[in-house]
């Protein structure tokens, strides 16, 4: 068993692969009766190609498949609803569908063991049918007009949609009304059986455990699972530049959202393979955007003071093993002026470098937001899923961020913030 | 964890939470001021004219590059309506010192700062600085502007305004357009003063407050010492008032917008006499209507008729309101409203089950856990019954809960009817 430690959060992380080659991780908190697990699969909505074992020609299903598949797990051959199963024993039952993998989770407070019986085996046992099969497009049709009518959700799309020109990250995980359409039985079981094999499955586990029991238990529920060997996942090649410089949509909005997207490079040469590596340019990257329109950067205040906008913007940098972009978002009637603003801070910024008290100061601050990602076990629960998938020891970004160096965080900028590389996504009003 | 509370003034409440379960600390100062149409726009922008700048701080800049210091604290103010009120809202969230590198003492300083912008707001010439009067005032104007934007929450706040009209807790959450023109820096920091001197003040900070002089802190901070007495009864929550004895007729309201979703919300009012215990009572019934995958808004309206992806409903107890909210397509509207009144008439007549009873009541009992490990739930808790005529503890609160039978569901279900039901469609 390996254990990994941070002396500065006080926390561990117990890691063991067991002899079913499921991985389980565990974080001890002591002193609560809140607990949690989640048993995810590096499987998500991107996944739509693949090779199966023994065969040669490519398997390629709809869109929205993992996501249906994540709806349709609960569903039980002794007529049961999982997800019902658990809500009666009085635990919070979820389960959520990511570009690169799908979740499922309970938090609680009593009954975690009879909970586990159930989750467990649920994961483990699909019973797919046409009729339930069908009844669960009417459900999904529902989630996607949902999502459609929030203007947020669409300028999230477009902007990916500009970014990338092959890569399937810009798809809607739940699919369309169309693609949904076309999901039968057969396909579910085959991505089933194809995805969810222990080998390429994870559980965290976070709460006031015994070590050697809880390690014990999720082991006595494993229900065999021989053949190991999982689909090869195909992957299209994605060029350097973008898609579109920019994608406009019009919907009943009042102020127009926009994202300012920038699209990365993918390291295929491996330069950023250790945990450590991506880490550091990650945190690096949180710096510059803190910088560059955080709420005590010079340009946000300035925006603010002119009216230009009227609330902080977000920001978020995602990537996983072929895909990686920055995503800056706020909402204006002059956003023309408001993103050709940030790139000439941008320039501003490559050229004069980063003023030395502000580098401290937001070393300082990132250095506190890592350490609240600590603080909910939910978070941590998926913090460490997430992590596992991508490869990443999330606490390097407690000891990273007090390492790193102002050269550093200049040469990310450098390479990563290029004009090229940028697109807009605007929602605007009709 | 306890709650230990501290009077600083008449009127003015310091609320302790001792625990060492969180990496961080919270501090929350909650001003409770009475619901009223006429000065509503001017309170929901006070909090945010606080945050840009106090005397110590001058610019919102100085006030983020201070918290940013203290290893990204945060500061987050707002408004929400509860009952007959209104609270603003400011909070900080700091890194406990014992996870910092250097033993730096964060909480303290975080504490000061709020106060500070609580407290101690830059006035020139009795009034806010007119500058960032307009910066705010326009900013609220695109909130209101902007609530179309998201149509669930405007379907939600649409009924309340039905049911309730612009008074009390119909009164919109926003503010009103028409108000905003006539705001000032000077009239804004008059109805600052008004509510500083007449708000019911009550401060919570949560944390590992050991070997920390919170109380002291707290006492002994210029901005506190300069706060009088106020009379704060007025603002005590009674769910025993009475508000109609029957629905004569249920109101509809359909509006048309560009939606691929029609948002159908359904609102429910407690009618009669009520008594203090009802509230357990009535969130019994609610979470066996229309809370959590066990519910029969869940299994039916979505599970079995494959109607919606979103089917549920929530309970606002200072009002004794029940809302059901769906998102369906807009074909199936008399569908839907079909089977929710089904759903309402079978809890009248007892269709449920024991399980049904047992399984919304394990779903409570882990909301009632939750207070004890969720800083942030606990604080609102606590707030709730701070302004609550009929105060329990936690332990009272699992207690009440678990004596609930049957027959006590059915009689309330007899006094829940349908007043209003609001549709959003194409």
């Amino acid at each position: 068993m390996q254990v990994i430690e941070n002396d500065l959060i006080k926390e561990k992380v117990y890691i063991e692969k067991l002899k079913s080659d499921l991985t389980v991780m565990f974080i001890p908190r002591r002193n609560t009766k809140k607990k949690y697990i989640t048993f995810g699969t590096n499987y998500g909505s991107m996944d739509e190609k693949f090779i199966i074992p023994g065969e040669k020609e490519i398997t390629e299903v709809p869109d929205g498949v993992a996501h249906f598949l994540e709806h349709k797990l609960f569903e039980q051959e002794n007529g049961h609803n999982s997800l019902d199963v658990l809500s009666s024993l009085g635990v919070n039952a979820n389960a959520y569908t990511t570009n690169n993998h799908t979740a499922y989770l309970y938090e609680c407070t009593n009954n975690f063991y009879e909970a586990l019986d159930e989750f467990m085996n649920y994961i483990q046992s699909p019973y797919f049918t046409d009729e339930n099969v069908e009844k669960e497009k009417g459900i999904i049709n529902q989630e996607i007009g949902m999502y459609n009518d929030q203007p947020d959700w669409k300028v999230y799309l477009n902007a990916l949609e500009a970014l990338y020109v092959n890569n399937k990250v810009k798809l809607d995980p739940a699919g369309t009304v169309e693609s949904v359409s076309k999901i039968n039985k057969e396909i579910l079981y085959t991505c089933y059986n194809n995805f969810y094999k222990l080998s390429n499955m994870a559980i965290v586990v976070v709460g006031d455990f015994d070590k050697d029991e809880i390690f014990d238990q999720i082991n006595k529920r494993i229900i065999k699972n021989e053949n190991t060997t999982i689909a090869k996942k195909v992957v299209e090649k994605e060029p350097e530049v973008i898609n579109k410089k920019e994608i406009y949509e019009k919907m009943d909005v009042n102020i127009p959202l926009f994202i300012l997207g920038i699209k990365d490079k993918i390291e295929n040469d491996n330069s950023l393979n250790s945990s450590k590596l991506q880490i550091r340019k990650h945190i690096a990257i949180d710096i510059i955007l803190d910088i560059l329109i955080g709420n005590s950067s010079y340009l946000f205040n300035k925006l603010y003071d002119e009216g230009l906008i009227y609330s902080e913007f977000t920001s978020i940098y995602e990537y996983a093993r072929d895909y990686s972009h920055i995503l800056i978002q706020n909402q204006s009637f002059e956003y023309k002026k408001v993103v050709e603003e940030i790139k000439e801070r941008i320039n501003y910024l490559k050229e004069n470098g980063i003023d030395n008290i502000e580098f401290e100061r937001m070393k300082k601050k990132n250095y506190g937001m890592y350490v609240k990602e600590f603080e909910n076990i939910s978070d941590i629960g998926n913090n460490f899923m997430e992590s596992y998938f991508k490869e990443i020891n999330p606490f390097d970004f407690i000891d990273e961020s007090q390492n790193i160096d102002k050269q550093y965080v200049e040469r990310i900028l450098k390479d990563i913030f290029i004009e090229d590389k940028m697109i807009t996504s605007v929602i605007a009003n009709k | 964890m306890k709650e230990e509370i501290i009077n600083i003034k008449k009127g003015i409440k310091l609320h302790l939470i001792d625990t060492n379960l969180y990496k961080t600390d919270l501090s929350v100062i909650f001003i409770t001021i009475g619901l009223d149409k006429k000065n509503i726009t001017k309170d929901v922008i006070i909090p945010e004219i606080l945050k840009s700048g106090s005397n110590s701080y001058k610019k919102q800049i100085d006030i983020s590059n201070k918290l940013n210091e203290l290893y990204g604290s945060t500061l987050e103010t707002g408004t929400d309506k509860t009952g007959k009120n209104l609270v603003l809202k400011l909070y900080t969230e700091n890194v406990d010192d014992i996870f910092l590198p250097n033993k730096d003492r964060n909480l303290e300083e975080c504490i000061n700062v709020l106060l500070d912008i609580t407290f101690n707001p830059l006035i020139k010439n009795n009034s806010f600085d007119e500058k960032y009067v307009e910066i705010e005032k326009e900013r609220q104007r695109m909130i209101i502007e902007s609530e179309k934007d998201d149509k669930d929450t405007y379907a939600y706040d649409k009924i309340i305004n039905i049911m309730y009209n612009d008074c009390g807790y119909g009164i919109k959450r926003n503010g009103y357009l028409e108000d905003i023109d006539g705001i000032n820096g000077k009239n804004l920091y008059k109805r600052y003063k008004e509510i500083i001197e007449t708000g019911k003040i009550d401060i919570f900070v949560s944390g590992n407050l050991e070997n920390k002089k919170i109380e002291d802190c707290i006492k002994n901070n210029c901005n506190i010492k300069l706060l009088k007495d106020r009379d704060d009864t007025s603002y005590l929550n009674d769910i025993t008032e009475n508000k109609k004895d029957d629905v004569v007729e249920i109101k509809k309201v359909e509006e048309k917008m560009d939606v691929t979703q029609g948002k159908l919300v359904v609102g429910l009012d407690v009618i009669g006499r009520r008594d203090s215990d009802d509230r357990f009572k009535i969130l019994l019934y609610n979470t066996i209507l229309g809370d959590g995958a066990n519910s029969k808004l869940f299994r039916i309206v979505r599970e079995k008729e494959s109607l919606a992806y979103t089917s549920k409903s929530n309970y606002v107890v200072q009002k004794s309101n029940i809302f059901i909210r769906a998102g369906i397509e807009v074909d199936n509207y008399e569908k839907t409203l079909n089977l929710i009144k089904e759903q309402i008439e079978d809890m009248k007549l007892g269709n449920f089950t024991e399980d049904d009873i047992e399984n919304a009541k394990r779903f409570i009992y882990a909301g009632i856990d939750s207070i004890k490990e969720e800083q942030n739930t606990a604080i609102i808790f606590y707030y709730g019954e701070e302004m609550s005529k009929n105060k329990i503890s936690i332990e009272e609160y699992y207690d009440k809960i678990k004596n609930i039978s049957r027959k006590d569901i059915m009689e309330i279900a007899e006094k829940i009817k349908i007043d209003t039901v609001y549709f959003l469609r194409n």
